[in-house]
């Protein structure tokens, strides 16, 4: 849905009286990858539009035009540690775009709302990661940024102040190749718990080399548990998965056997007397390798297109941050690769600077091996400006 | 003989009923006049920090149950249009909602000392209730006038086990409608960390109703002001309307 999209669009806002807002934003980074230093960044804008037509009816919309400049064809080769001053070139380009990333309907009765079209999604309580997400991939550095959207039909039905059931499918082609999500979600005490059940055509890492009929069906049992414990915040997300067939190196084929995996994230968060927030994850991924020698190009490719949760098995996450002066906070972002000793920190200044806009510096420094995560590249620099309307 | 027998009663239940109310019947009168039933109202928030420099916020809020449920949606300014805080249990269960990324925290108490927005109300001063009678126990400092009205100080001291918000608050109520003017709040070391300043008080449908809030950090030196745009004591709510599903529309 590209150049239609806001014409088709325009309809919607006249009817219902819109409300329109949205913001503009910024982007320059520098990066070191391999001794080479490269700058590239975007201007993005973003339209949202929300009509009420009546008090059961919500109509919502955004489009997004994003620019990008600098470097904007980068040889995938270049991040995959051990890959990388091979002299192998796949480029991919970022192309600029006019998107209209959520279009959707909801409409309210008194105990359900069920929402229409392509609409942001976002389960789970983890902040860095989250293993009952089938539909998103957090960027590590940015967990907090927006989610694009989901083309699907939503359903809650509320079964009390503290219960609901949720059900989301993401049509494919066949029905038995779409995307189903069921959550039920209550209150125990001061915790808050759901279980959850999802089925999806997933792409394994063979997929990435052979294309998609290298898929496998997977299906995932998880839940979440958050509360407290001690003034401390407290949170479990968990994922069992299990996919119905892997694929076989040898005969080069998708044999139907079933491969089990655990995923499952450790959170703790306190705002101490003196308001430092902080807030630290742990994430295991058993579809991951704890050895790095075990990696393949087609791990690699699956871990960066965000299909695979993580590149390995063993994760932690600690960001701490402080109001420090008046509408400026400092913060910092760590993350580690416990299984390559590799890692990243990030410092992070954010400036309220006037009403609605928001100025953010973020440095990040990389350790590890050459051939590990995160020690491929050697160090970035990000600012960022919002300007919210 | 009968006379001077009804004279004697009558004598002596001027005598009762002029007797000063105490300090635990203040503080129930206190609450039933801060705690309408339920409400609606839309707000403003000035944040004004020690160095003189101004945020304006404004929200929606709705509160049931004498204030022990509430739900508060920001409408301004744009960055954080549709940001809604669920409190429910006199604050004690909070929920956070950012549009931004779709997702509901549940906040863990620790949370509830937080600047809600960055202002000087944390979110336990914005849940309400019987928190003044379950976590306090209260006595009478005095009388005074203050603005031409004559007020009763009131301490009030936490109650340990209660998990009281503040060790210690001061309380100024007018004796004539039994609406606090002032709070004195107090930490741990029995410094006066905030003072809440209630003015402009109107009688909006049978409710004495402060149209001005004004916090001051005493340690920070900022400030902020909460005003009522629009308030009523006649909304109801509906069905299942303090719930996560409701939370995020």
């Amino acid at each position: 849905m590209k150049f239609w999209g806001p014409i088709l669009l325009l309809p919607l806002m006249l009817w219902g009286q819109a409300e329109f807002f949205g913001y503009m934003e910024s982007e320059v980074d520098i990066m070191e990858l391999d001794s080479q230093r490269y700058s590239f960044g975007y201007n993005k804008f973003r339209l949202d539009m929300e009509a009420r037509p009546n008090d059961n009816v919500l109509i919502g919309a955004n489009v997004n035009i994003q620019k990008y400049w600098g470097q904007t064809t980068w040889n995938i080769y270049d991040f995959l540690p051990g890959f990388s001053g091979l002299g192998i070139t796949q480029n991919i380009e970022l192309q600029d775009t006019i998107l209209v990333d959520n279009i959707y309907m909801r409409l309210s009765f008194v105990w359900a709302d069920l929402t229409l079209g392509r609409q942001q999604i976002s389960p789970g309580v983890g902040y860095a990661w989250n293993p009952t997400d089938i539909f998103n991939t957090k960027s590590l550095l940015d967990p907090s940024y927006e989610q694009t959207g989901v083309s699907s039909i939503r359903l809650d039905i509320s079964l009390g102040n503290r219960s609901t059931l949720n059900a989301v499918l993401q049509p494919g082609g066949a029905f038995n190749k779409s995307t189903k999500q069921l959550w039920l979600k209550t209150g125990l005490g001061r915790f808050d718990v759901d279980v959850t059940l999802a089925e999806l055509q997933q792409a394994t890492p063979a997929s990435m080399l052979f294309g998609d009929a290298f898929d496998a069906k997977r299906t995932m049992v998880g839940g979440s548990l958050v509360g407290e414990i001690l003034e401390y915040g407290i949170w479990i997300e968990f994922a069992h998965n299990m996919l119905d067939s892997v694929h076989d190196p040898s005969s080069g084929t998708m044999q139907p056997r079933e491969l089990q995996y655990d995923e499952y994230v450790l959170g703790v968060d306190h705002t101490f007397d003196n308001s430092i927030y902080i807030v630290g994850e742990y994430l295991h991924n058993g579809f991951g390798t704890k050895d790095k020698s075990l990696l393949g190009l087609q791990d690699y490719l699956y871990s960066l297109s965000g299909e695979g949760r993580s590149l390995m098995q063993d994760y932690g996450f600690v960001y701490i941050m402080h109001p420090t002066f008046d509408f400026v906070s400092l913060s910092t972002l760590a993350i580690a690769n416990f299984n390559d000793k590799s890692g990243t920190l990030a410092p992070q200044l954010d400036w309220n600077a006037f009403e609605d806009t928001n100025i953010s510096l973020q440095g990040s420094l990389f350790w590890g091996d050459d051939d590990t995560e995160f020690g491929l590249q050697d160090w970035g620099l990000r600012l960022r400006v919002r300007s919210d309307f | 003989m009968n006379v001077k027998i009804i004279s004697f009663i009558f004598l002596c239940c001027s005598f009762i009923f002029a007797q000063s109310p105490t300090a635990k019947e203040i503080v129930d009168r206190v609450t039933d006049v801060m705690s309408p039933v339920n409400a609606y109202s839309k707000g403003s928030q000035t944040i004004i920090t020690s160095s003189g420099k101004e945020r304006v916020f404004e929200f929606e809020s709705w509160s049931a149950e004498k204030g022990k449920s509430t739900l508060t949606r920001y409408t301004k300014p744009a960055a954080i249009r549709g940001q809604a805080f669920l409190m429910l249990n006199n604050a004690d269960d909070i929920w956070s909602y950012f549009p931004r990324t779709k997702r509901v925290r549940k906040l863990a108490s620790h949370a509830k000392k937080q600047k809600m927005q960055g202002s000087d109300f944390t979110y336990e001063d914005m849940g309400g209730g019987d928190v003044f009678q379950k976590k306090f126990n209260s006595s009478i400092l005095g009388e005074e006038t203050r603005d031409g009205e004559l007020v009763w100080k009131i301490q009030m001291l936490g109650i340990a086990d209660q998990e009281p918000p503040y060790p210690k608050i001061v309380m100024w109520v007018r004796q004539s409608d039994y609406f606090p003017v002032v709070l004195d709040y107090y930490d741990e070391k029995d410094f006066n960390s905030k003072t809440l300043l209630l003015s402009d008080i109107k009688l909006i449908e049978s409710f004495p109703t402060a149209m001005t809030m004004v916090m001051k950090d005493n340690k920070e030196r900022s400030s902020t002001t909460m005003r009522n745009l629009d308030i009523t004591y006649a909304w109801e709510p509906p069905k299942g309307f303090f719930s996560e599903r409701n939370l995020k529309k």
